[in-house]
């Protein structure tokens, strides 16, 4: 039996490696390409490497398709782009673009491309490039995927020399000089037939950035190599990995053990447990995030007719403004965020971006007051019944209202016990619907089968996406078609503050009108902000020399709009132990490991032999 | 479930008829062709049960006009009736067009194929040693019936068959990986390769190394079912008058285990490790998403968590098409091996 | 009912009191499923149901055990004694229930399977065959998902995708019961099919189907843990979402033993319990077996 059952060990063994080896035949043959690159500059000193580990795995390799974070952090590295948020004000900057103008009419902007910018294979880049890039997004549906909306007010572009690149707009565009599209090369990309399906699985990648991909093992890493003719001048070190993990404790682990030497936007509790190791720093910073409560406000389409179920008391501002006496956002910091947040008494644009950063001040803020809300309510008309619920001041229906939330968030199942709890205190019953992600954003979204829902909003440097989200126009059509709308919002004041703005080319007349849309979001209540997360990371000290913030003042290393902090890193240099035979340490120890398990099985089946025959003599 | 030995055997008699092989087989082929219809049937309902406009759930998080939508849904066809749907679906999937991911813009089949290496690795290994330990502990514990190994044996297999496989993947990555106080932490964190893998043999040996982890968490949790089976199915033949016979006629008792009782109490055996491969890939999902092992148990999970229908439309039809050829596969080869339905 | 039917039966019963006592690892499984049951039930009358809500919770979030909280307290604060006690009332309810459906189930296509011939039992037994050998997880988390998450769906999820082998087992018997004499008498005597089914088989088929039950139970419980930790919860305290819980906040890494280890030390006392107890049965009810253990 025992030979049976090694025997047939031994064969399904033999079976899967053989899998195995024809599963890995062609990355193994890149493999060795690359080995012998390495090995033709072997000579150098031991090579800087950092490794970034990141929870979730790239979504595509193409720029015009990728939408994670963990791939536009990437392409962002890879690729130049015309405007760069400045490094310590994030205001525009320049990158690819050297200079811009725009005209009288504030319809046509004119860049000029940088002198002496060259792709990663030598060849320029040239305004060319940039209206190639645009015009393949505006003209190619395929290519829209990712960053379609940012050229839909494009009426043209063109390059009108290698330097000069003139895009018209149909309508003024005070986000011009933010746009999240990387320009990529022309003579290499030209001759893609179909940019919607396409990979871009080539490497070495032809990039303008400070980094090149040279290999991508799909749900494993990325290995990017500094760029040595990159125009700011090549990174500090040698190259950066991207490494996956499905797992974020085991990416703690990790890092922990020296795994990985950096892991960006953590989690409250995650960030915790990085806490008293002398490795490691913890990078607790402001963040870009603004967590908020949606009401449906009486939804409606587009063209105003009614749609959804949402609880007619929500129409109420009243009642609205209630619910916010309710919450708690303390209380929600110190539990759902592990104190790791800043509670909100503003609105949707967090306190990072202080330029535009408004708050509630005094009498106007609201506070957390179970019986101010009470009494709101109580003033209002809607009287508490035996069971200790309202219901609407002309009597019959409840206030009975559902918090819809996404399935698998845990921080977002916390909030929600924490708000049944208190909505029960001021007389409402609230039940939690757990929606995945397509019914979420169809039920808040488009159909309006909401009473309550959770929602955040990564904020760029230029709030105006943001404050579009609560436009009319962004209401769904007739047809129940989505146009991005996170409230079903539609108020006057702030639909005139918004054009306002839109028009408003001088930066600080622009920035008040912002703050008095801010207000008017505050008072009016259709989203109710209740905290704004903080950028939570952790570097080892032992590994990471220094690391630049964007913005440099307590700003985000990982998954903020610029390459600043990657293009900043060095790394700790090594004199004694290289890496190298680090791994070969690594690999030696695993081969003796092996060694003497072989070793331990082969003694064993002796002794079984033996103590096999002396049964025998018996 | 924790299988019976009986009703393995029951499963095994049934294929027990006399009958030719070659028609026995054509038989069975046409039984699988007919489950893999019913996979392909209900996959189709199953997912026309979500609620919800498929052409919607495709665009979210991008703004697209009226006429895109019209058309998308023209694309996925789900302007015709639900008969031409599904003539279409099953045309599609005759073809492996599964369709496209939400996710990663990609063909389903192109997806699937980068994942099911790291899958079959991982389930061929696991069940390997799984069915080996199983099959000599069993062995071992039947023959010295009661005693101290007998005992010690079946109860650790028993307590370890009693484990959510996710937990104690946690617990050995925590311990093992992570290493806690003076454990150092002996295996990788995550993946089957690192960025730093050597080539050559050396590479076998690198991706060993990341597997030890998840292996043992699969074959922990998944090897008792053998352990048992083959131990209640020897000592069933050792009661048999055959073997009395044998040790009578002063046969050496390892002759008589390994020539005559343990071929007999082998097929039961076999024929479970096929009926429960099912089981075995429900535990490789829990340990990949552990242990981040670029599999389809990976990609799967996060179809879910997506959600990404294609994706798990298309990781469910295969997982399922292909659990119900390994078991036609081991019906057939039972039917060939089996000496008493051969000798018949 | 006459007085030696009576005598009879309990006699039976009696008979099987004293071999399932000769079943040590049995009876321990049944000690421990006592306590689990009875802790379960109790649990509304010895505890304050308000401990289990965040806002009322008394604790430090994470606090190691100490006098007030013996097994210390989870990331909002509550004890993870008393989440025990009321997560093992919806543990087991989905055990229990999960495996109730999938009886039910897999008897009624066992019975019907093995009782009735030509067409009808082909396809009933392709359609046990097909669910015998798709992955019963997989298929659980399609359910789930496609579902939602509540108690109510999870028990279904997880019930119909386990009773293939339950109707396998009984499809099996009730043959064998079949081929008896006193079936044929009996329909001799103008029996239906529905009276052989009930009064003739299923008595005959009950003992192995409560031996297949309590197996079941086990699995279930093991899945409806699985579920919970792949993201498929049942929005319920139990001891899988409790594990779901310690894994989203970071008990593990953290260090907070006493978040992560006793749900897991439960699910499998419980689970071991059910399948101890199960294996008893079937060594008594089965003769087949009774040599082999």
């Amino acid at each position: 039996m025992v030979r049976t059952g090694t025997r047939l060990a031994a064969l399904s063994l033999a079976l899967s490696m053989a899998t195995l080896l024809v599963a890995h035949a062609s990355p193994s043959a890149a493999r060795t390409s690359q080995t012998s690159q390495t090995a033709q500059g072997a000579p150098q000193a031991e090579k800087r490497i950092v490794r970034l580990g990141a929870t979730q795995s790239m979504d595509s390799m193409n720029p015009f398709l990728a939408v994670r974070v963990v791939s536009t952090s990437i392409h962002r590295w890879m690729y130049g782009f015309l405007t760069v948020p400045d490094s310590k004000t994030l205001k525009p900057g320049p990158d690819l673009a050297e200079s811009w103008e725009t005209s009288p009419d504030k319809l046509t902007w004119t860049f000029t491309m940088r002198a002496g910018a060259t792709w990663s294979d030598g060849k320029p880049v040239t305004a060319q490039d940039a209206a190639w890039t645009f015009n393949k997004i505006m003209t190619d549906d395929g290519a829209k995927t990712a960053n379609g909306p940012a050229v839909e007010n494009f009426d043209t572009v063109t390059a009108s020399d290698d330097r000069t690149l003139v895009i018209k707009t149909k309508k003024p565009q005070a986000s011009m000089l933010e746009l999240p599209i990387p320009i990529m090369p022309k003579h290499v990309w030209e001759s893609v037939p179909d940019i919607g399906t396409y990979e871009n699985e080539v490497y070495p990648a032809v990039g303008s950035g400070p980094y090149i991909a040279v290999e991508h093992k799909k749900n494993a890493y990325v290995r990017l190599k500094a760029n040595p003719s990159y125009w700011r001048g090549a990174p500090a070190i040698d190259e950066l990995h991207v490494i996956f993990y499905e797992n974020p404790e085991a990416a703690i682990a990790g890092l922990k053990k020296g795994d990985i030497d950096w892991i960006g936007r953590l989690q409250g509790p995650q960030f915790e447990a990085l806490a008293g190791d002398a490795n490691i720093t913890q990078w607790n910073t402001q963040g870009r995030r603004a967590a908020y409560l949606q009401f449906n406000p009486g939804a409606a389409t587009a063209d105003g007719e009614p749609i959804g179920d949402g609880h007619p008391a929500l129409k109420d501002v009243r009642v609205r403004q209630a619910i916010h006496h309710a919450i708690d956002k303390k209380t929600l910091v110190e539990q759902a965020q592990n104190g790791l947040a800043v509670p909100a008494d503003g609105s949707i644009i967090p306190p990072m971006y202080q330029e535009f950063f408004w708050k509630a001040e005094g009498e106007a803020a609201v506070t957390f007051d179970l019986a101010e809300a009470n009494r709101i309510l109580d003033e209002a008309g809607y009287a508490k019944g035996a069971d200790g619920i309202r219901t609407m001041p002309e009597g019959g229906r409840k206030l009975e209202m559902r918090f819809s939330i996404h399935t698998d968030e845990p921080v977002e199942d916390k909030i929600a016990q924490y708000l049944t709890g208190w909505l029960k205190d001021i007389g409402i019953q609230l039940t939690t619907r757990r929606l995945d992600s397509n019914k979420f954003t169809e039920e808040t979204g488009s159909t309006a089968l909401y009473d309550i829902a959770i929602s955040g909003w990564s904020v760029n440097p230029d709030p105006e996406e943001i404050l579009a989200t609560h436009l009319c126009s962004r209401r769904p059509t007739a047809s129940g078609e989505g146009g991005g709308t996170e409230s079903f919002f539609c108020d006057k004041e702030f639909e005139r503050l918004y054009q306002e703005q839109l028009v408003e080319l001088d930066r600080p007349a622009r920035v008040k009108l912002i703050k008095q849309m801010q207000e008017r979001l505050y008072t009016e209540a259709p989203v109710v902000a209740i905290y704004y997360p903080n950028n939570l990371e952790g570097y080892r000290k032992d590994r990471i020399a220094s690391i630049t913030p964007i913005p440099e003042d307590n700003g985000i290393l990982y998954g903020g709009s610029s390459y600043w902090p990657v293009y900043t890193l060095r790394a700790v240099e090594r004199a004694a132990a290289p890496a190298g035979s680090g791994s070969g340490i690594g690999t030696a120890v695993v081969v003796g490991v092996v060694v003497v398990l072989v070793l331990g099985a082969g003694g064993f089946l002796l002794m079984r032999r033996r103590r096999v025959s002396a049964d025998d003599r018996e | 479930m924790l299988t019976s030995p009986q009703q393995v055997r029951d499963g095994a008699e049934e294929g027990g008829a006399r009958r030719a092989v070659a028609r026995y087989a054509l038989v069975k082929l046409g039984g699988a062709l007919l489950s893999i219809g019913l996979v392909i049937v209900a996959t189709f309902f199953l997912f026309r049960l979500i609620p919800g406009d498929p052409a919607i759930a495709y665009t979210r998080d991008v703004p697209v006009t009226p006429e895109q939508l019209a058309l998308l849904r023209r694309q996925l066809g789900l302007d015709r009736p639900l008969g031409a749907q599904f003539l279409d679906f099953v045309g599609r999937t005759l073809r492996l067009d599964l369709g496209t991911s939400y996710e990663y813009r990609r063909p389903v089949a192109e997806l699937i194929g980068d994942r099911v290496g790291p899958t079959l690795l991982l389930v061929g290994t696991g069940l390997a040693v799984a069915v080996g330990l199983g099959m000599w502990q069993g062995t071992r514990a039947a023959w010295h019936h009661g005693g101290r190994f007998d005992r010690l044996s079946t109860g650790t297999a028993l307590t370890l068959w009693s484990v959510p496989t996710f937990w104690l993947g946690l617990l050995l990555l925590m311990v093992l990986a992570a290493g806690i106080g003076p454990i150092p932490g002996l295996f990788p964190t995550r993946g089957m390769e690192d960025v730093d893998a050597p080539g050559g043999p050396l590479y076998l040996l690198h991706v060993a190394h990341h597997l030890v982890l998840p292996c043992l968490t699969l074959v922990a949790v998944v090897y008792a079912q053998y352990l048992l089976v083959m131990r209640s199915s020897l000592l069933e033949e050792i009661g048999q008058d055959y073997v009395t016979t044998a040790r009578a006629k002063g046969l050496r008792d390892d002759d008589v285990r390994r020539r005559h009782a343990v071929p007999n109490a082998l097929l039961p055996t076999v024929t479970l490790v096929f009926m429960q491969i099912g089981f075995v890939v429900g535990g490789a999902v829990s340990v990949e998403f552990v242990y981040s092992w670029p599999g389809l148990g990976l990609l799967f999970v996060e179809a879910i968590r997506g959600p990404d229908y294609a994706v798990m439309q298309g990781t469910f039809m295969l997982v399922c098409v292909a659990v119900i050829v390994m078991n036609t596969l081991a019906d057939v080869v039972y039917h060939v091996l089996d000496p008493r339905v051969r000798s018949a | 009912m006459s007085t030696t039917a009576r005598t009879r039966r309990r006699a039976a019963l009696t008979r099987f009191r004293r071999q399932y006592a000769r079943q040590r690892a049995g009876l321990y499984g049944v000690a421990i499923l006592l306590v689990a049951v009875l802790a379960a039930l109790l649990a509304p009358l010895l505890t304050d149901p308000s401990g289990m809500d965040v806002t009322r919770a008394t604790g430090a979030r994470m606090a190691p055990p100490s006098m007030d909280f013996p097994l210390g307290t989870d990331e909002s604060g509550r004890s993870v004694a008393l989440m025990l006690l009321w997560g093992a009332r919806v543990s087991l309810l989905i055990g229990f229930m999960s495996a109730l459906l999938s009886m039910v189930i897999g008897t009624v296509f066992g019975i019907a399977a093995g009782h009735f011939r030509g067409w009808v039992a082909a396809v009933l037994m392709r359609v046990t065959d097909w669910f015998l050998v798709l992955p019963a997880l997989v298929l659980a988390m399609v359910l789930a998902a496609i579902l939602g998450g509540s108690p109510f769906t999870i028990i279904l999820a997880i019930g119909v995708t386990s009773w293939a082998s339950t109707a396998r087992l009984i499809r099996a018997q009730t043959l064998a019961v079949e081929a008896r004499p006193y079936i044929e008498r009996s329909r001799a005597l103008g029996a239906g099919h529905w009276h052989v089914m009930t009064r003739h088989v299923l008595p005959n088929v009950a003992p192995l189907v409560l031996a297949n039950t309590t197996l079941m139970v086990a699995s279930a419980i093991v899945t409806e843990s699985t579920l919970a930790f792949l993201g498929a919860g049942s929005g319920q305290v139990s001891w899988g979402t409790m594990l779901r819980g310690s894994y989203d906040w970071g008990a593990a890494t953290s260090g907070a033993w006493w978040y992560v280890l006793p749900p897991g030390l439960c699910i499998i006392a419980v689970v071991l319990a059910f399948t101890l107890c199960g294996r008893a049965l079937e060594t008594v009810l089965n003769p087949r077996l009774r040599g082999a253990s």
